[in-house]
């Protein structure tokens, strides 16, 4: 697992002078989005490499979805501006994605076999998917820059 | 399901209960905790053992064996990397971190045990 280098965990004075997303609760939710990155990566691969042409474009959006997750996870881990909007944009594909491909993957089950990260809305990874994007806006929105209190998440 | 997969649902059930319990108890990650995940690591270095043991004697594995292994060697990768991520900010959160490390020990188990038979 590639976990983020921490050299820019800063101490506790200067947290709030630095935008940061990776302490307290960003580290669980960073952690959890490792775990999903890795997962959906090896099983996007897994399926491209060995039965692309069954269902294409499900297996496209199945690396689509892993390479969301990637991003999501490096770009919780760094700090800055930047950075922050790099993670907003990816948690909100995200959100989009679990929600289009959840109902599609319902109604259409020949396009969708459900063996994607957000095939049902995620059932087949308890939900999380779906939850995961919700999470991750409201920690966005808490660690939103130019934010002032220094509260380290409680 | 056979007995590594048993051995493995009750270490990581346990090592992510004490887990939890640390975290909602706002305590930072401590010997109890990080020894538990590391009880995880050994449930599943036992996993492997055991697979090769199996392989060596003839055993086949019915789904893909390089699906298989890829499994267990990333499973085993999770139990360093979340002790790592944990001891570098020591803050109940890390607990959490840990607790994530059995339950997701437990499902990549499951799926290997599916893969085997």
């Amino acid at each position: 697992m590639k976990a983020p280098n921490s050299e820019a965990t800063p101490d506790k004075a200067s947290a709030s002078a630095k935008d940061t997303r990776n302490t307290g609760p960003g580290r669980l939710l960073i952690a959890v989005y490792a775990v999903f990155a890795i997962s959906a990566t090896a099983r996007a691969g897994y399926q491209i490499l060995t039965k692309f042409s069954e269902a294409p474009l499900a297996y496209l959006l199945s690396a689509f979805a892993a390479l969301v997750y990637v991003i999501a996870t490096v770009s919780l881990a760094k700090p800055g501006r930047t950075w922050f909007k790099v993670s907003l944009a990816a948690v909100l594909v995200e959100l989009v994605g679990v929600l289009v491909v959840g109902a599609l993957s319902v109604f259409d089950a020949v396009q969708f076999p459900h063996e994607t990260v957000w095939s049902l809305f995620g059932r087949g990874y308890a939900f999380i998917p779906l939850l995961l994007p919700i999470l991750g806006l409201v920690w966005l929105y808490r660690r939103r820059p130019g934010k002032r209190p220094a509260t380290a998440g409680g | 399901m056979d007995a590594y997969f048993y051995i493995i649902l009750a270490v990581g059930l346990i090592s992510s209960g004490i887990c939890l319990v640390a975290g909602i108890l706002k305590r930072a990650p401590n010997d109890v905790t990080i020894l538990s995940v590391a009880a995880v690591e050994l449930a599943l270095l036992v996993y492997l053992v055991g697979s090769i043991v199996r392989v060596i004697s003839g055993e086949p594995i019915a789904g893909e064996a390089w699906e298989f292994w890829g499994y267990l060697v990333t499973a085993m990768l999770l139990p360093p990397a979340a002790v790592y991520w944990s001891i570098l900010e020591r803050t109940r959160w890390s607990n959490f971190v840990l607790a994530a490390v059995g339950v997701t020990a437990l499902v990549m188990a499951a799926r290997m045990n599916q893969i085997w038979y």
